[in-house]
């Protein structure tokens, strides 16, 4: 069974030290491993930042790829979660610069930016939260890549800013910068009114 | 609606109202906005729409029923074999 936070469980004789040592070493079955117990949570990244569920399992293949060809040159100067979220979204921004090449027509899947619903919420809640996701999902798709990165990886992901714009390759001034102007967007598109239900 | 001849700072509190509701800002600018936003509905307003949306992006945000495709370690195997 999977931890809660999207993680898969590793072995206790699995540390992280020694697989990664062990996938440096050339080992691709120890690099799965560490590298598995993030998989599922860098997946949901790249369907959120891309919005295509076709593209997203593209580019997470992408990413384990690159990983797997750097992993000698990782250093631990950051966590390895961090530095495998980094790759993750460096791809996917590769990955939108290359549908901006493609002739018009092929949009962002808002759908695919909708959060999961949460459990045990009463039928009138859960509609309201559903109405909410769905405006959540359009308003986070209509940003532009780098203002959704921002939220995406501070708001949704919940990472620390430092951690956030390490990821995102950027110094945090900068950084909190682009969050603010995600968010101020994302709120003009939603309406103060549809915010107030949420009872945050 | 900010009041026409009102003397405070309220582009500066406009701003800065997302590392506000971070708590990024220091004692002293907290302050500062804190007492604009007393007298200001905008930015009173502004600060509880940015608490209820980044609660919302955070409490919805989890990761029900969304795996990783069985296909993820493909090219990463077959460079690894090669």
């Amino acid at each position: 069974m999977r931890p809660p936070d999207g993680r898969r469980a590793l072995d206790v004789a699995d540390t992280e030290a020694s697989l990664l040592a062990r996938a440096q070493a050339g080992d691709v079955t120890a690099f799965e491993r560490l590298s598995g117990a993030y998989a599922d949570r860098l997946f949901m990244l790249l369907l959120r930042l891309l919005g295509d569920r076709a593209e997203a399992e593209d580019v997470a293949q992408e990413v384990m790829l690159r990983a797997w060809q750097g992993i000698t040159r990782f250093r631990g100067q950051s966590s390895y979660f961090t530095w495998l979220y980094r790759i993750a979204v460096n791809e996917a921004n590769r990955a939108l610069e290359k549908r901006a090449r493609r002739p018009p027509g092929v949009a962002l899947g808002a759908d695919e930016l909708q959060l999961p619903a949460p459990a045990a919420l009463d039928p009138s809640r859960q509609a309201e939260n559903s109405e909410l996701r769905r405006a959540l999902g359009r308003a986070l798709a209509d940003l532009p890549p780098p203002l959704r990165t921002a939220i995406v990886l501070r708001d949704v992901e919940g990472l620390s800013t430092q951690e956030a714009a390490e990821i995102a390759g950027i110094g945090e001034a900068a950084f909190k910068s682009r969050l603010h102007q995600a968010r101020l967007r994302v709120r003009a598109a939603i309406g103060d009114e549809a915010l107030a239900s949420t009872g945050g | 609606m900010r009041v026409p001849g009102r003397t405070d700072d309220h582009e500066w509190s406009q701003q800065h109202l997302s590392h506000y509701v971070e708590g990024d800002l220091t004692l002293r600018a907290r302050r500062r906005l804190d007492h604009h936003a007393r007298d200001c509905a905008d930015c009173g307003r502004g600060i509880r729409a940015l608490r209820a949306l980044v609660y919302a992006t955070r409490s919805l945000g989890g990761l029900a029923g969304v795996r990783a495709p069985e296909t993820i370690f493909d090219r990463a195997r077959s460079a690894g074999a090669g």
